[in-house]
């Protein structure tokens, strides 16, 4: 298996202002690989930078073993891109708009832009400035996929698209993915990344903190837990569940019978479900555990000192970029006893 | 390999949607805006022209314009407007038809390459399978067929009133004199163009385009006034074209070739330029 996209050293400066200092990453075939990082993380430069739209200051590139800046058109026929920004704002049809980026890009299969536009629900018969957001979102999407490129670089794909057309968003990259197209996506909202990719680099100020697949992302991070008892008052329920691995109790509270205890947990859920097995639950709740917290940490300033939430919240209130981490979180399942 | 590559045979020279696509869409993009410079051309004709039979073609305009300011005269071109390819050159050619024409020029070509960087469409275009100079060189096409087509209105209008306004143009001098008058707008179009393509602002493309047009027209208007001023004349883009009153006179086609010379240099240079440089930051 050879990588599709294979990046090392990659630098960028606009003038005196580094972007990008220095990243490696590289991308299977058949791969979706995710990159998130707050805006201005340095994902879209890299973007750019592999179509060549803008040029390294330093560091290689190679897409399907070519250098992207030496390659051309030819390489780019093979590339399908989707741009964070979309602006689209001629007075032509989407339909007469996909023709011409058909003309400049692979061959399009005949009935291809129909069948995804009729996937999106997207009408082409509408001038495309006079579309919505999420209108021009998935015209754009459409554009990005049309010619089934051997390789997909989205840049936040799924901003402006209701959560039905996300999930067919989704559907469309597992299509791709099992037809060996290669997939580079970006987002500042990890359940995203999380729902669609195999890997994650998080980018943060020019610099990839960590490259991990998502499956490890989630091993390390905690769950919410809430676990509500009758019967055992709170220091005993609190000295039964001391010795679960994992296990952070945050809060106990008691209301006459009932005691509730609020915990975090990482790692395995058997030993807690077996310390729980003989009580007398009232209530449990389990929460899908929080990459935003895992990823937070890695952002670096803590979270994860055992406060859960409160942790993130200030976390990402102190770099002041909760608007871009705490976006929506897809389904959060909760699994009530 | 299980992802199937378009077959090769599908590829460029078959498909006749892919011959010049970047200069079929940009005609396509314009042709509302070509129509309506057109309309504004013809518009200026038809109320400057049909006048000359009572008002150039008299004695008391004559008597008039001897009045002027004799620099007023020579800086407007009016010398010899009592004649009527005189009357033509001086009111269509030399002024309401080269602004128009140079304004809607300049426009586009400010608009190719940096205006449509700064509305960030450029970007997608390059992400596709098109270089950097084919992008240039097609829209700049698109900008010299559009120019042209507005100076053959003009060509044709001039022509159909030349009888009933009694202006006695010969067609060889009108064909020269708008071969000119074509080339002496994309001069300004094409320096609109390139600046937009060195700098991705479309701002400065306009002001590039706008500062050669109004120099081009003030050198020629200073120049004429001392023989000591004469050497601003060499300067002037719009003197190489107007200098001989090419309606009256026939075209300098050596000026003809420097016009469309200079501006096919400027689309490589912007090309070049393009080619370059990061788009879109």
């Amino acid at each position: 298996m050879g990588q599709v996209i294979e990046v090392k050293g990659l630098r960028k400066s606009f003038g005196r202002r580094d972007v990008l200092h220095g990243i490696d990453f590289g991308v299977e075939r058949g791969e979706v690989f995710g990159v998130i990082g707050p805006n201005g993380a340095g994902k879209t430069t890299t973007m750019r930078c592999l179509l060549d739209i803008i040029r390294p200051s330093a560091g290689s590139i190679r897409i399907l073993g070519e250098n992207p800046g030496a390659a051309g058109p030819k390489l780019r026929r093979k590339i399908g891109y989707l741009p964070g920004e979309l602006f689209l704002e001629q007075r032509i049809t989407g339909r007469r708009l996909l023709a011409h980026y058909a003309a400049i890009s692979g061959a399009v299969r005949p009935g291809r832009a129909d069948e995804l536009a009729e996937r999106f629900n997207l009408d082409l018969d509408r001038h495309t400035r006079k579309l919505s957001k999420g209108n021009k979102q998935k015209l754009g999407l459409v554009q990005a996929f049309m010619h089934d490129p051997e390789v997909l670089i989205l840049d936040e794909p799924t901003s402006g698209l209701d959560p039905l057309m996300q999930q067919e968003f989704r559907a469309l990259l597992r299509e791709a993915q099992q037809r060996g197209q290669t997939i580079f996506l970006s987002s500042h909202v990890l359940s995203e990344v999380q729902q669609a990719a195999d890997r994650v680099a998080i980018l943060r100020d020019g610099d990839i903190v960590q490259v991990s697949s998502v499956s490890a992302l989630r091993e390390g991070a905690h769950r919410q837990i809430r676990i509500a008892v009758t019967g055992v008052p709170g220091p005993e329920l609190e000295l039964l569940l001391r010795d679960v691995p994992g296990l952070h109790t945050i809060e106990v509270q008691t209301a006459g019978e009932l005691t509730e205890i609020s915990a975090t947990h990482e790692g395995a859920i058997r030993p807690l479900i077996r310390a729980l097995a003989p009580l007398q639950l009232a209530d449990l709740v389990i929460e899908e555990p929080d990459l935003e917290e895992s990823v937070l940490t890695l952002y670096g300033n803590g979270g994860n000192d055992g406060t859960g939430g409160t942790g993130a919240a200030s976390a990402a209130g102190a770099s002041g970029r909760r608007g871009d981490v705490a976006g929506p979180r897809g389904f959060s399942e909760r699994s009530r006893s | 390999m299980s992802h199937s590559a378009p077959p090769a045979t599908r590829d460029g020279r078959t498909d006749p949607a892919r011959i010049l696509p970047l200069f079929r869409r940009a005609l396509l993009d314009h042709w509302r805006s070509t129509l309506a410079w057109a309309v504004g051309l013809a518009a200026a004709i038809l109320v400057y022209l049909p006048l000359f039979p009572s008002l150039g073609n008299s004695d008391e305009m004559q008597d008039m314009i001897n009045a002027l300011p004799p620099e007023m005269t020579r800086a407007l071109n009016y010398d010899q407007i009592a004649s009527g390819p005189g009357y033509t050159q001086a009111t269509i050619f030399g002024l309401i038809g080269f602004l128009l024409l140079t304004i809607a020029s300049v426009s586009w070509g400010a608009s190719a390459v940096a205006g449509d960087e700064e509305s960030g469409q450029l970007e997608l275009t390059l992400a596709h399978a098109v270089t950097r100079p084919q992008v240039v060189l097609e829209r700049t096409l698109a900008i010299a067929v559009r120019t042209v087509a507005l100076a053959a209105v003009v060509f044709i209008l001039v022509l159909l009133l030349n009888e009933p306004a009694e202006l006695g143009i010969q067609t060889q001098d009108l064909f020269g004199a708008t071969v000119l008058f074509g080339g002496l707008a994309l001069l300004s179009g094409m320096a609109a163009l390139f600046v937009g393509a060195v700098s991705g602002r479309r701002l400065y493309g306009l002001a590039a385009g706008a500062g050669v047009a109004v120099l081009s027209y003030v050198s020629n208007a200073v120049g004429r006034q001392s023989p000591d001023l004469q050497w601003l004349l060499n300067l002037s883009p719009y003197h190489w074209a107007y200098g001989n009153s090419p309606v009256a006179n026939g075209a300098d086609w050596g000026a003809a070739a420097w016009l469309w010379g200079i501006s096919a240099a400027l689309a490589g240079l912007s090309a070049v330029a393009l080619q370059r440089r990061d788009v879109g930051i």
